[in-house]
């Protein structure tokens, strides 16, 4: 149990925190062809963008309103509808996230209302076009699942944002059991997709989604429309089951990130599930859109992820994995809309949480673990034994997202390491399960500051905080994002038995590399201990003691 | 900045393109953005990018975090000092900030910076939400000063305000109006310049100062490519100054023309004709004979020894093709150094050239080259159908070229080699080289085992 501590705050200097729509805009580029655009400023997008690209190594499709002076005051719902309009016409993706920004939240506009009149009218269009002869309306082959997320920048940061986007994609997904069961049921059409074409049909009817329930929180914007005629005809040919959901396969698992997870992270898991003899869905996926792959071609949308035919197959979720505490209302939220049961972790680092997964997995699909998890965890075991022989009473200082701090700071708890400053750029709920005595709420330079005067020998963080191990002198150990000095940081590994002892290891091997510990070049012990006289032996005395029997 | 003090900053006697302008043209300004077509910065973004090389200054960002967390040390200008430029200063505005106003947040952030790190000067700059709330950033930074003895300019350049062009602009007046003629030099020297729009990206600096260093040219102010506040305050006292690659500050020359006489050009770095262009602009405006002999001999040698050491490059890239897509001076200057160099342009992008640039472009190319749409699908057709080699433009078009599997160079400001210079022609032409030759194309186009037509088995297994 840590205490949470907030620091005080006069200028930020050298900001830990990244803005909400960063945080969501990275849940929408791991669904599969999905275009997040941000309502803001062009420069909201143009900065976002810039550091999603060096930490990534890959193209980041990411659009803007370009919301000018003008714009910013005497209305937004312009440019979000010309917008909206030019991004269907040209780039034409499956999914549409639309993100706020400060600018266009201080105005304090009704940007959910705009949406859903702009919803409705084009909703209207369709049914004017599909009806004449009945014909299935091929305008709406391109008709997007929309989504619009409340993320100012001036509140929260970048977990905040994960959030708030990964729980209006499950309600804007996922309708209310209660409207489910009423006559202008969309919820039922909404599974009628089986072909790739009847797919991207059925898009449009995602707009069949209820528009709010009395539980949904004020961070939600909503996609909301009133079903279309053309919900109704899905359903009327509908086949029961979405293709590539369960079924034959067998259960389907649905699994909710955080964002502490990498690509690496998210393959070990759907592995994990998949060695159960389950069916993992990951929401969002990094793993298929972001984790550095060449694609057969170009395209302006991201180029895999979560589909909306793995969206849709959710309500059939035999049961809902949370993996990492961002994710945790989401999880919640889908678990009372699918009764399926829902399975909380904070995070997957480290034997503990891993243990108890692995447990839920075999309740689930009601098999024993297979040889391979069997030999992964036997390996975390004996990679924490080796490890605390470096680790232990090793001195860390980490500074992450809150899941990832919890994960990471556990693990080399777990090892014995002593976490000595632990920073977040916010607070959330999960850091006070932190095993360790405190966590800081801060800026780098308050880490770097804090960090010195523990005596901090393993610095873990993002690129940013490489300057702060460098001025005090520590091995450093990158984590998190941004990560923009060296390659591959989609497949490093955070989680999982394989890939919490990766993490492990490479921890210890940092502090190995950084040279022995423990003395300075001149041969003084840096430990510096406070002797009281008689408090212990003297020198004298100790090497008698000490001396070697003779015998 | 009023929305008039804005305006004034699109009337640019200096600019033969703008001058051409009718009225009308001239009050649309920047381009404006277009909602769902746009990338590139914002204002804020280029009034960043014109003054945080001033590297022993801090530079504050009031606003909430997305401007200054999701960009701080996020840019390629190197320091051969003082590293504060890289530090990441914000108010952090939050939602208490946005209700009551951040003026006292600012003013607190702004003492305490100076507490703890002694700069020579603090800039600040507004975003969308705080000129959104009104706060009154001259009077803040106005008390500031007076509290801390220390000069805290204001650059007011919230980035809804327009592009990054527009941003280098404000960025320049504030420098005009603020920081340049502020301090005296003790040391003013016959042959000191100022150059205007250098950024040092990659340290492009270094590899031109050395030069001017062999003809006794001194560069007082660099705004801004490692510049030192102090230096830039003393700009006045230049004899002459260049304008480099970047129109947008134009208007910093002729407001250093017009308060102190300080006469102007506008070169480049790019290219040993630019370069040899720039050397004698130097000189023209120095009126030095004995400086203007120095220069020929100078140029001489430097073309020689560069033409030496392009030669093995020239032999190589003869008769290769490359499609272009950069803006402003370069989208012609480059044109002729690859030409240069023997390879062919086959297509070279237009939006972001300004007319005069364009029919630049017209002249080396022709109509039928011209690329008049950005978009990463219509460089990768264009590309496909010229069959090209190599791809040279911005890094944001970097991940459009290798996952088209075609070769690509940064030529923008992103990039991480210097091509300033001679010496910098000589890396250009090898780096292009490099990228055309490189053995991991011949790896990636090859077909996966899967979509190649499957072996016979005695062929895999050797058997005769």
């Amino acid at each position: 149990m840590a205490k949470i501590v907030i620091a005080e705050r006069g200028a930020a200097i050298d900001p830990l925190k990244l803005s909400q729509p960063l945080g969501a805009a990275l849940v929408f580029l791991g669904l599969a062809g999905s275009l997040p655009i941000m309502h803001g400023s062009q420069g909201c997008a143009s900065f976002a963008k810039a550091l999603l690209t060096r930490h990534f190594n890959e193209p980041i499709p990411l659009q803007t309103t370009a919301i000018s002076e003008v714009t910013a005051v005497v209305g937004s719902g312009e440019a979000m509808v010309a917008t909206l309009d030019a991004i269907r016409k040209k780039q034409r993706p499956d999914v549409i996230g639309l993100l706020t920004t400060g600018v266009t939240e201080v105005s304090g506009e009704d940007v959910g209302g705009q949406l859903r009149s702009y919803l409705a009218a084009w909703a209207e269009a369709d049914t004017d076009s599909a009806r004449p002869d009945g014909a299935p309306d091929t305008t709406t082959a391109s008709a997007p699942l929309i989504i619009g997320v409340s993320t100012p920048d001036f509140v929260g940061g970048l977990t905040d944002g994960w959030s708030a986007a990964l729980e209006a994609l499950i309600r804007a997904v996922i309708p209310a059991p209660t409207t489910a069961r009423g006559p202008a049921d969309g919820a039922t059409a909404l599974v009628a997709a089986s072909t790739p074409a009847a797919l991207s049909r059925s898009a449009g009817t995602a707009r069949a989604i209820p528009a709010t329930e009395p539980a949904a929180t004020a961070a939600q914007v909503t996609t909301a429309v009133p079903a279309s005629p053309l919900t109704r005809q899905a359903r009327t040919a509908s086949v029961t089951r979405p293709a590539g959901s369960a079924g034959e396969d067998g259960d389907l698992i649905a699994i909710l990130a955080g964002p502490g997870l990498t690509a690496a992270d998210l393959d070990e898991l759907a592995g994990l599930v998949r060695a159960f003899g389950l069916v993992p869905v990951l929401v969002p996926d990094l793993s298929g859109s972001l984790d550095g792959h060449l694609a057969p071609a170009w395209q302006p949308t991201t180029t895999g992820g979560t589909t909306l035919a793995e969206l849709r197959s959710l309500r059939d979720a035999r049961a809902v994995l949370v993996a990492g505490a961002a994710a945790t209302t989401a999880g919640e939220l889908l678990a009372a809309r699918t009764g399926a049961p829902l399975f909380d972790h904070p995070h997957l680092t480290g034997l503990t949480e891993m243990d108890a997964l692995v447990s839920e997995l075999m309740v689930v699909s009601g098999r024993t673990a297979p040889r391979e998890v069997r030999r992964a965890r036997e390996r975390l075991a004996d990679g924490l034994l080796d490890a605390h022989f470096v680790l232990g009473g090793v001195r860390v200082a980490i500074a992450a997202e809150p899941d990832l701090l919890v994960a990471a700071g556990s693990l080399l708890h777990d090892a014995g390491a002593e976490i000595v400053t632990a920073m977040a750029p916010t607070s959330e709920p999960v850091l006070a399960d932190a095993p360790w005595a405190e966590v800081v709420v801060g800026d780098l330079d308050e880490f770097a500051e804090r960090a010195a005067a523990a005596g901090a020998e393993l610095v873990l963080g993002s690129s940013h905080t490489r300057e702060v191990a460098h001025r005090i002198g520590a091995a450093f150990l990158p984590l998190g994002f941004p990560i923009f000095d060296r390659l591959g940081a989609a497949l490093a590994s955070t989680a999982g038995y394989a890939g919490s002892l990766r993490l492990l290891l490479d921890a210890a091997n940092r502090v190995l590399d950084h040279g022995p510990g423990g003395h300075t070049s001149d041969g003084r012990s840096t430990t510096d201990l406070t002797r009281q006289p008689g408090a212990t032996a003297d020198p004298d005395e100790l090497d008698d003691l000490f001396q070697e029997s003779p015998c | 900045m009023s929305a008039a003090d804005r305006a004034a900053l699109f009337t640019e006697t200096s600019c033969d393109t703008n001058t051409t302008k009718s009225e009308k043209q001239r009050k649309a300004g920047c381009p404006k953005p277009k909602p769902g077509g746009t990338s590139g910065g914002c204002t804020f973004d280029g009034a960043m990018i014109t003054l945080v090389p001033i590297v022993d200054s801090a530079h504050i960002v009031h606003g909430p975090i997305a401007c200054a967390g999701n960009s701080w040390d996020g840019r390629g200008s190197l320091s051969s000092g003082p590293t504060l430029y890289r530090r990441g200063f914000t108010t952090d505005m939050t939602e208490n900030d946005v209700v009551l106003g951040g003026e006292q947040r600012l003013f607190d952030t702004i003492l305490d910076v100076v507490e703890r790190f002694a700069p020579p000067a603090v800039f600040v700059y507004t975003t969308c939400v705080t000129a959104m709330i009104g706060d009154d950033l001259d009077a803040v930074c106005t008390a500031a000063t007076a509290q801390t003895g220390v000069p805290v300019i204001p650059v007011d350049a919230p980035g809804f305000v327009g592009n990054k062009n527009l941003g280098n602009k404000i960025a320049g007046q504030a420098l005009l109006d603020h920081v340049i003629g502020t301090v005296e030099p003790a040391d003013v020297g016959r042959f000191d310049v100022n150059l205007i729009g250098e950024y040092n990206i990659a340290g492009e600096l270094w590899d031109v100062l050395p030069l001017l260093g062999r003809l006794g040219i001194r560069v007082r102010a660099c705004i801004s490519g490692d510049a030192r506040y102090h230096d830039v305050a003393a700009a006045h006292r230049a004899k002459a100054s260049m304008v480099v690659c970047s129109r947008a500050l134009l208007g910093l020359a002729r407001g250093l023309d017009e308060r102190y006489d300080i006469p102007w050009f506008e070169g480049s770095f790019y290219g040993t004709r630019a370069m040899g262009d720039t050397l004698r602009g130097f000189a023209r405006l120095l009126g030095d004979d004995e400086l203007t002999r120095r220069t020929e001999e100078l140029i001489a040698a430097e073309e020689a020894a560069t033409e030496k050491a392009l030669a093995p490059y020239r032999e190589r890239l003869a008769g290769r093709r490359a499609v272009l897509y950069t803006g402003g001076v370069k989208s012609w200057s480059i044109v002729s150094a690859l030409q240069d160099l023997g390879i062919e342009v086959v297509g070279s992008g237009i939006t972001k050239s300004s007319d005069g640039d364009v029919e630049k472009i017209r002249e080396l190319l022709g109509d039928a080259k011209m690329i008049k749409e950005g978009s990463p699908r219509e460089l990768l057709r264009v590309a496909a159908e010229t069959g090209a080699d190599i791809l040279v433009a911005g890094g944001r078009n970097q991940y459009t070229a290798i996952k088209g599997r075609l070769p690509f160079l940064d030529i923008n400001q992103e990039r991480h080699i210097p091509y300033a210079g001679y010496t910098g022609m000589v890396e250009f032409a090898r780096r292009l080289d490099m990228a055309i030759s490189s053995p991991v194309w011949e790896q990636v186009r090859r077909p996966a085992p899967w979509d190649a037509p499957a072996p016979a088995l005695a062929d895999l297994a050797g058997v005769a």
